[in-house]
C-alpha cells in the first residue's frame, strides 16, 4: 500500500498538537464532570428523593435523554449504514463521524439509566434474572448488540487510519497498536476484506438501528396506564425523529470539527446533508399532525386530556419550542438551495438536535402526570441534582468526541489505491436483495 | 386454587380512614413528612381519595380507599426487568424487596397508582417506630416479600397482609370475613362500619364471593382489562 504521504501528514498533524484551546476546554469539561460527581454522591446519599421526581412524574430528565440520547445514536448509524450498504461515496467522510457519535451516544444513554435507578448496585439482576416479557429488557438486549455492532463497525472503518497514525506518530505507537488490536496488516487484500465485513455488518446495522429506536419506544408506548404513549404510532414517530435527531448531531458535530479541528470535509457535502433534513422535517410535522387529529377528533377522554396537557398545559411551552424553533425555523432556514452554506445548515441542524429533546420532554413527562384516578394534580422540576448529572453526562460526551477527535482522523485518509469499491456494488445489491 | 381478594361496600363507609391507619402500622409504611407530601411522595399502601361530581347545587360527594386491586392480569408485572414483582399462586400481586433495582417501571404501568417509591431512607415517627411489625415473610426463593422496613430506592405496595394470612395458614386458623374471628387483612379488621371484606374469590361459600357477585358490585377501571380482584359496591 503506498499512501498519499504529503496528504496523510497534514491531515494527521492536529492530533498531534494540542492547542491551549483545547487544554482550556479539556480542564473544564472535567470540572463539570467532577461536580456532576458531587452531585451523584449527593444522589446516592440521600436517594432519588433529592431528584424532583414524584408520584406521578416516577421518571423525570433521566429518562428523557435516556430516550434521546437512543434516538440520537440510532439516528446516526441509520445515516451512516446508509452510506455503506448503497455504497454512496460522498457521504462517506461522515460515516466515522456518525459511528463515533453513535457509540458516545450509547454509552451516555446507558449512564442515564443507571442515574435513575434507585438500587444501581442490582442492576445485574437484569442479567441474573431478566424477564423476557420486560421491554427493559428487550432494549438492554438490543443495546449490546447494538453497540457490539457499532464498536466492530468503528474498529473496521478506522484500523487502516490508526495504522497509519501509528507510522506516522511514533511517539504514540503503542497506544495505536493496541487501539488496532494488534492487528496491523493494511495490506489491499486486508483492507478489502476489511471493506466487505464493513459493508455487511452496515447491512445489520440499519435493522438493528431501527429495532433499537423501537424497542424503545415500545417501553413507553406498550403502556396502556399512559394514554399519552400507547398508539402504534410511538414507534414510527420516534424513528422518524431520531433519523432527523441523529443526523442533525452529525450535522453539528461535522460542522463544529472542521472549524475547531480544522477537519476537511467539502462544503458541497454539508449542503447535501442539509438537503436531507429538509426533506426530513416534514415527515416530524406529518406525524404529529397526524397524532394529533386523531385525538382530536375521537376526543377520547383520557388521549384527550394528555394531548391538552401537550399542547396548552404547564409544559407546552416545550412542545411549541420544539413546532417553531426546533422544525419550522430550521426549514425555513435552509429550504432553498441556494442558502445551504454550511454555516447554515449548522445553525439549522443545531435547532434541529436542540428542538427534538424537548419533543422527547413533552412525549415522557405530560403522559406520565395523567393520572385515571383523582389524584392531586401531579408536577415536575428537575432539581439542581438532576440538571448537574445531566450537565456532567454531557462534559463527558464531549470529552469522549474530542478524545477520539485527538486520537485518529475523524475523516476517513484519502488513499491513491482506495479498494475499489464500484466492482463491490453488485455484491452488496445481491446481498440486499437476498436479505 | 384460592385468589384473595376483597370487596369494599361504598355504602358502609363512612370516610373514617381508619383502614389507612390500620394498613400503615401493619405494614410499617414509612412517613414522609409534611413536605414530601406537598411534593407528592407520601407512602399509601391504601390511599383514600375525595372526588366531587357535578356542579353546585348538583353535586355528589365520592369517597373511597384504594389498596392495590392485585389485578387479575395485572399490567405492573410482565414490564419488571427483574421479575421483582409477581403474581403468586394465591392471586396476590408482590413485590420482591431485596431484588426490586428501583427502575419504576412498574408504577408507570399500574393504572391505580398503587404502587409507592421509596425516594429516601424509610423514617418512622417516634411512637410509630417504636412499635414497628417485626414479621418477616420470603417467598419461595427466599426473597423478602413481607412487611419488614424496606430499603432506600425499592418500590412498596399493598400485599393485602400477606404476613397474615402466610401465618394463619401455617397455624390453620380460619381465613375470610365469613368466619367468626376468621384472619382478615388489617384494613378489613379495623373498619368500624364492616365495609370491607376480605377472602377467597375461588369460594361459593366466601363473604367476598357472594358479594362481588352483587347487583351493586363493579370494579375501578374495568375498561382497561386489569381484572381487579378488588370490588366496590355502590352508593345506593
Ligand atoms: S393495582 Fe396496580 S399494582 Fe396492583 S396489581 Fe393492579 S396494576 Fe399491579
Ligand atoms: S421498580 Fe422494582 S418491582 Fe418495579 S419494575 Fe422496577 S425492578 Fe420491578
Amino acid at each position: 500500500m503506498e499512501s498519499n504521504t504529503t496528504g496523510v501528514s497534514s491531515a494527521l498533524r492536529p492530533l498531534a498538537e494540542t492547542t491551549w484551546r483545547f487544554r482550556i476546554l479539556v480542564v473544564l469539561l472535567f470540572a463539570v464532570i467532577g461536580w456532576a460527581l458531587y452531585a451523584y454522591s449527593v444522589q446516592l446519599s440521600v436517594g432519588l428523593g433529592s431528584t424532583g421526581m414524584n408520584a406521578p412524574a416516577y421518571w423525570g430528565v433521566y429518562i428523557v435523554n435516556f430516550v434521546y440520547l437512543i434516538g440520537l445514536s440510532a439516528g446516526g448509524v441509520i445515516v451512516a449504514s446508509l452510506a455503506y450498504v448503497f455504497n454512496l461515496k460522498e457521504y462517506k467522510p461522515i460515516a466515522r463521524i456518525a459511528e463515533l457519535l453513535a457509540i458516545m451516544c450509547l454509552i451516555m444513554a446507558m449512564i442515564f439509566v443507571t442515574l435513575d435507578v434507585g438500587r444501581p448496585e442490582r442492576l445485574v439482576n437484569i442479567v441474573l434474572f431478566g424477564n423476557p416479557w420486560s421491554p427493559l429488557v428487550w432494549d438492554f438486549i438490543v443495546i449490546m448488540i447494538y453497540l457490539a455492532i457499532c464498536l466492530v463497525y468503528g474498529y473496521l472503518g478506522t484500523r487502516s487510519d490508526i495504522v497509519a497514525a501509528m507510522k506516522a506518530i511514533p511517539k504514540r505507537a503503542r497506544l495505536y497498536r493496541m487501539l488496532a488490536l494488534w492487528y496491523t496488516d493494511v495490506s489491499p487484500e486486508a483492507r478489502k476484506k476489511d471493506e466487505r465485513t464493513l459493508r455487511i455488518i452496515a447491512m445489520a446495522a440499519l435493522p438493528m438501528a431501527i429495532a433499537l429506536h423501537s424497542v424503545t419506544a415500545w417501553i413507553l408506548g406498550l403502556m396502556k396506564a399512559q394514554p399519552g404513549w400507547h398508539t402504534a404510532l410511538l414507534a414510527p414517530l420516534f424513528v422518524a425523529s431520531a433519523i432527523i435527531s441523529g443526523l442533525a448531531l452529525v450535522v453539528v458535530a461535522t460542522v463544529a470539527s472542521r472549524r475547531f479541528l480544522h477537519v476537511q470535509i467539502p462544503d458541497a457535502l454539508i449542503s447535501r446533508l442539509g438537503r436531507f433534513l429538509v426533506w426530513l422535517i416534514p415527515i416530524d410535522f406529518y406525524f404529529a399532525f397526524a397524532e394529533i387529529i386523531t385525538i382530536q377528533y375521537g376526543r377520547e377522554p383520557a388521549q384527550f386530556s394528555t394531548l391538552q396537557d401537550v399542547v396548552l398545559g404547564p409544559l407546552a411551552w416545550s412542545f411549541w419550542t420544539e413546532m417553531i424553533v426546533g422544525l419550522l425555523i430550521p426549514f425555513l432556514l435552509i429550504v432553498r438551495a441556494k442558502d445551504r452554506t454550511p454555516r447554515r445548515v449548522g445553525l439549522a441542524a443545531l435547532l434541529i438536535f436542540v428542538g427534538v429533546f424537548f419533543k422527547r420532554i413533552d412525549i415522557v413527562i405530560p403522559s406520565l402526570i395523567f393520572r385515571w384516578l383523582p389524584f392531586p394534580p401531579g408536577g415536575y422540576t428537575p432539581t439542581w441534582v438532576e440538571l448537574s448529572l445531566m450537565a456532567g453526562v454531557y462534559a463527558f460526551g464531549v470529552l469522549f468526541f474530542v478524545t477520539f477527535a485527538k486520537l485518529f482522523p475523524l475523516v476517513p485518509l484519502e488513499r491513491e489505491h482506495e479498494p475499489e469499491a464500484a466492482e463491490e456494488a453488485p455484491h452488496a445489491e445481491a446481498l440486499l436483495a437476498e436479505g | 386454587m384460592v385468589r384473595w381478594g376483597l370487596v369494599i361496600d361504598l355504602d358502609k363507609c363512612t370516610a373514617c380512614q381508619a383502614c389507612v391507619v390500620a394498613c400503615r402500622v401493619e405494614n410499617n409504611v414509612p412517613i414522609g413528612g409534611e413536605e414530601e407530601v406537598r411534593k407528592e411522595r407520601a407512602i399509601f399502601w391504601n390511599q383514600f381519595f375525595s372526588e366531587i361530581h357535578g356542579e353546585y347545587p348538583n353535586v355528589r360527594l365520592h369517597m373511597f380507599p384504594r389498596p392495590c386491586m392485585h389485578c387479575e392480569d395485572p399490567p405492573c408485572v410482565p414490564v419488571c426487568p427483574v421479575d421483582a414483582t409477581y403474581k403468586d399462586k394465591d392471586g396476590r400481586v408482590l413485590v420482591r424487596y431485596d431484588k426490586c433495582i428501583g427502575c419504576r417501571y412498574c408504577m408507570v404501568a399500574c393504572p391505580y397508582g398503587a404502587r409507592y417509591f421509596n425516594w429516601f431512607t424509610p423514617e418512622y415517627g417516634e411512637g410509630h417506630g417504636n412499635h414497628l411489625n417485626p414479621d418477616v415473610v420470603r417467598d419461595g426463593e427466599g426473597w423478602i416479600v413481607g412487611p419488614s422496613p424496606r430499603p432506600r430506592g425499592v418500590v412498596e405496595k399493598c400485599t393485602l397482609c400477606v404476613q397474615r394470612i402466610e401465618r394463619a395458614k401455617e397455624e390453620g386458623t380460619p381465613l375470610g370475613s365469613e368466619h367468626e374471628g376468621g384472619v382478615v387483612s388489617a384494613c378489613a379488621q379495623t373498619c368500624p362500619a364492616f365495609a370491607i371484606s376480605f377472602g377467597d374469590l375461588e369460594d361459593p361459600s366466601s363473604d367476598v364471593y357472594r358479594l362481588s357477585k352483587d347487583k351493586r358490585a363493579f370494579r375501578l377501571l374495568e375498561d382497561l382489562g386489569t381484572r381487579p380482584q378488588v370490588y366496590y359496591l355502590s352508593e345506593g
